[in-house]
């Protein structure tokens, strides 16, 4: 790996970090959230710090280049990162529907109740 | 006691234990104020408390422990409480001792935690070193010194009530009580003796427990140094 993809690396990582700071400074962000966005700006930095991690990932692969590697686990990762988020997405929108739902039968009980 | 308590008691899933916890609640601590607040269990949490005609605000989905007791907190900043105090529905906590944590938040206390560690030596087992991780976290980036962090049975005064009710990241966790000291809440431990729960299960496995000691390890000791401080308005109570 050149030097100035490991510093690249380095700077997407700088730059990830600052942001989830900031939207959990705003709170914006749960913590509980927060965890995988660091947890993948540490990858970036191990994967600069240590290119023979990439080195010797990608022989055992018999990928070309480690470069490639790199890039295999961060689309790895976001894909990973995407499938959770839909689930997520899914189970938000089965308790907007729950809570949908009861608000307005309570609220047809109560008028039921008046009459 | 001349201050006004909510006892908030969060359930899950609790119909092994509700009825006999809170029923121990009513019938030996009449003077006590207190909620249940079911989080959308899918046992039959809610139809008992209804059949005993417990105090009880019925969430109709879940939101896991966090926004459960702050669904408390609110309730009791609302109503004009002076204090709260989360009281586990499984039976681990026991009542006797909310009298002398309200006395400590007469004395000013911000938060009063019901601690099993004050006089008493820490077991050694996974679950404590968990404990001596977290409390060596808090020590490190506060300077306090919290002998049983991961103790459930917390007593807040309304004014970090206040703070609780209305900000995101304030789950009632070590993570908030490291936080809000930081902030200069003032943090007091009691010694109480907590109970074994008899039914049902903790939500705390293995793989959790180790996803809950990352969350708090990371937001006490990386996001900690970076949160904004807030002010605690003067004059408790």
């Amino acid at each position: 790996m050149s030097l100035t993809f490991r510093i690249l690396l380095i700077l997407a990582a700088i730059w990830a970090f600052r942001f989830v700071i900031i939207e959990i400074r705003k709170s914006k962000l749960q913590i509980t959230d927060s965890l995988s966005w660091f947890f993948i700006t540490l990858v970036f930095i191990l994967l600069a710090l240590f290119p023979q991690i990439a080195e010797h990932a990608a022989e055992l692969l018999h990928i070309q280049s480690p470069v490639n590697l790199v890039y295999l686990v961060v689309i790895a990762i976001l894909i990973f990162r995407i499938f959770l988020l839909t689930v997520r997405v899914s189970q938000l929108d089965n308790k907007v529907k729950e809570l949908t739902q009861r608000l307005a039968i309570d609220e047809t009980d109560e008028e039921d109740e008046k009459k | 006691m001349s201050i006004k308590v909510l006892v908030i008691i969060p359930a899950y899933n609790e119909a092994g234990n509700i009825e006999r916890v809170v029923g121990n609640l009513e019938k030996n601590y009449p003077q006590l104020d207190y909620v249940v607040i079911n989080d959308g269990s899918r046992d039959d949490t809610a139809e008992i408390c209804r059949k005993n005609s417990f105090h009880l605000i019925d969430q109709p989905v879940n939101l896991g422990l966090s926004g459960t007791f702050q669904t408390g907190i609110k309730y009791a900043y609302s109503h004009g409480y002076d204090a709260a105090v989360q009281f586990d529905g499984d039976g681990q906590h026991r009542p006797e001792y909310i009298e002398q944590m309200a006395e400590e938040i007469e004395k000013g206390a911000d938060i009063v935690i019901g601690s099993r560690f004050v006089n008493e030596e820490k077991p050694k087992s996974l679950r404590m070193f968990g404990s001596n991780i977290i409390q060596t976290l808090i020590r490190l980036t506060s300077g306090r010194n919290i002998k049983d962090p991961t103790s459930g049975m917390r007593m807040y005064s309304r004014r970090v009530m206040r703070i609780l009710a209305f900000n995101m990241n304030m789950g009632p966790e070590p993570d908030t009580v490291a936080y809000l000291a930081r902030c200069g809440a003032k943090v007091k431990e009691i010694q109480v003796i907590m109970d074994e729960r008899i039914a049902g299960e903790s939500y705390l496995n293995l793989s959790a427990s180790a996803r809950y000691m990352m969350v708090m390890s990371v937001s006490i000791l990386l996001i900690g140094a970076f949160r904004p401080k807030i002010k605690l308005q003067e004059g408790s109570v």
